[in-house]
């Protein structure tokens, strides 16, 4: 059974393997080059390291967001290419009713065919994964923002999970959908709709997240405000930052000292006195409450991620395993 | 050989409101060719591929070899199935097919399957896909019979066969049936050739057995009486009747004898093969036979 389901999957898992050898290479010589610019521009800055470090960021993100989402589109494509032709492509060659009547029964048959390209697909993308994840180390170290949803889903485990899933949902919803071509379109739609639920439903509550009230004076230290707003509405935060951390909350309100909004009328009023934004907020005793996951929960949740997807998967294979030995003409 | 090949208890497929098959109650020996005719849709290939383990029935039993179909390895080793159009790998080589048959059945005969090959003159590097619909039914003859099993069943195998190609894989199955001693079950809708390498008959017809046995004991208890109109109104115990035509002055019976003892009765005369079966298609469609009369005389 080994032989023939490799003999079928042999030609698409050469052409696949060039590719990922080609990504592979690609990402040896990125990591190479990158490794000798942050010794040469950060390691050994001296001045306007600021600059230097945005310059970094700058010359490496794009080279590193390709593969990664090559990495989240990859699963995708493996569910709808390799998952829902498996056994949708016998059904419709009709070749499963040879097949299903050598001397192998039916759950040996779609055992081996599971774990076999099945776990080419994780081996594919895990291995590229755990490349980039490599690869891109002094830049996540430096951009400290593993959470991002484009780095989180394209580093480390997730990615395992995701081929996993994609994979098995392409194999069960093909032998229900019986049809190869609808199968793929519906495989592909399901998994960015899982892709998209996860990052912004079911990710953010992996855990209680962490709610803290930040002292105006503290708030460039504990993290960075990249946009402050006065408006009508009072003074909000549009986009604070904490390094390593996913920050959940995306407008905060700022509160005086006595637990009241700060208004536009008290900026007014501060600004007439002549003194800065920074230093009226300092003066209101201002504070504000943040919401946010911190930094060291990166690998529960990649551990989580994973679990849910090896999850999903073990139920979508139980479908499967449930539905072939009762016969599907 | 005591084991039944096939027996079935009320069996009955339904898909959705369709129903394939109708609490069909066979049982089948050991050793026979048995011929499964019907007309297009009749249930044919639902029987056979709930024999072959295919499919599950909706209700009723179903035993092959005295088992569950394809309910393990050892099952699925003894029955060898022929799917209709003989499904085969476009992509994989011939000699590709053999090697899939060698690693998935422990039972497999090489050399007999290599040999096989040979004689019907199959290119082993040439792609399936590029066969001719008698060469990949050659094939997938081939496969099936070289696992050695007990029983073999084809699905319409001569179908899609011009009719030269049909006579020499009808020609082939007889020699190696004879070869390997096993039984065989083949559905067609050409009681021609059912006639010419069959035993046993089972006839289908709008998803139920409308009769079923060996072929010589239903040809010697089927038959056309005809005698006045009015003289063959009431029958003896056991003389089922099939179908009736009258005329104005004569009426015409076909009849089965299922007393087990010779027929006595004026007038009777046996019939063939095709009219028995066509009588037997005819009433579960619920027409009137034309063949009732004598035509070629």
């Amino acid at each position: 059974m080994i032989w023939l389901t490799w003999r079928q999957m042999r030609a698409q898992t050469l052409w696949t393997a060039a590719l990922i050898a080609a990504a592979a290479a690609y990402l040896l010589y990125l990591a190479t080059d990158l490794r000798d610019t942050y010794r040469l521009t950060i390691t050994d800055c001296t001045t306007a390291c600021d600059d230097a470090k945005h310059a970094f960021a700058d010359t490496f993100g794009p080279g590193l967001l390709l593969i990664g989402l090559l990495l989240i589109v990859g699963p995708a494509l493996i569910g709808a290419f390799w998952g829902a032709p498996l056994i949708t492509r016998e059904l419709e060659t009709g070749t499963h009713r040879l097949v299903w009547n050598q001397s192998v029964t039916r759950k040996r048959w779609l055992a081996v065919k599971l774990a076999l390209a099945g776990g080419v697909s994780v081996l594919f993308t895990g291995g590229l994964s755990l490349l980039l994840s490599w690869a891109a180390e002094p830049f996540d170290g430096l951009v400290n923002s593993r959470f991002e949803p484009l780095t989180f889903a394209a580093r480390d485990l997730a990615p395992f999970g995701y081929a996993l899933l994609a994979f098995t949902l392409g194999l069960v919803v093909g032998v229900l959908a019986r049809k190869t071509l609808v199968a793929m379109a519906v495989t592909l739609l399901v998994f960015a709709a899982f892709q998209l639920l996860m990052a912004n439903v079911v990710r953010p509550h992996f855990a209680e997240p962490v709610t803290e009230t930040i002292q105006w004076s503290d708030a460039n230290t504990v993290g960075q405000i990249d946009s402050f707003g006065i408006g009508p509405e009072g003074a909000g935060i549009q986009g604070y930052t904490i390094p390593g951390a996913w920050v959940i909350s995306d407008y905060i309100t700022v509160y005086k000292g006595d637990g009241t909004e700060v208004t536009e009328a008290d900026i007014e009023a501060c600004d007439k006195t002549g003194g800065t934004p920074d230093d009226c907020m300092t003066g209101f005793d201002a504070s504000f409450e943040v919401v946010y996951q911190p930094a060291d929960r990166y690998w529960d949740f990649q551990l989580l991620e994973l679990g849910v997807a090896v999850g999903l998967s073990a139920v979508l294979a139980g479908i499967a395993f449930w539905r072939i030995p009762r016969g599907l003409n | 050989m005591n084991t039944p090949v096939l027996s079935t208890d009320t069996l009955t497929k339904r898909y959705g409101r369709h129903t394939a098959l109708t609490e069909a109650t066979l049982d089948i020996p050991a050793g026979r060719i048995v011929g499964l005719v019907g007309p297009n849709g009749a249930g044919k290939s639902t029987l056979l591929a709930l024999a072959a383990g295919l499919i599950r029935p909706t209700s009723g039993h179903i035993h092959v070899l005295g088992r569950t179909p394809a309910a393990d390895a050892h099952q699925l080793a003894d029955v060898g199935f022929v799917a209709q159009d003989t499904p085969v790998y476009a992509t994989l080589t011939v000699a590709d097919h053999l090697t899939m048959g060698k690693r998935l059945n422990p039972t497999w005969d090489d050399t007999f399957a290599r040999t096989r090959i040979q004689q019907i003159g199959l290119d082993p590097t040439k792609k399936a896909g590029r066969l001719s619909g008698g060469q990949k039914a050659q094939l997938a003859l081939t496969i099936a019979a070289a696992k050695r099993p007990k029983l073999l069943i084809f699905d319409e195998p001569v179908a899609a066969l011009d009719p030269l190609a049909r006579r020499a894989f009808l020609q082939n199955l007889m020699e190696f049936v004879a070869e390997l001693d096993i039984s065989v079950i083949l559905s067609s809708h050409l009681i021609g050739d059912v006639e010419r390498v069959c035993d046993h008959l089972i006839v289908l017809a709008e998803s139920r057995v409308q009769v079923a046995g060996e072929i010589d004991d239903l040809t010697a208890n089927h038959h056309r009486l005809i005698g006045p109109r009015g003289t063959l109104d009431t029958l003896p115990d056991g003389i089922d009747l099939i179908a009736a035509d009258h005329t104005d002055r004569q009426t015409t019976l076909i009849v089965h004898n299922t007393t087990g003892h010779p027929l006595d009765l004026p007038g009777a005369d046996t019939i063939g093969l095709e009219d028995m079966v066509l009588t037997y298609l005819h009433r579960a469609e619920g027409l009137t036979a034309p063949t009732l009369q004598e035509t070629r005389a």
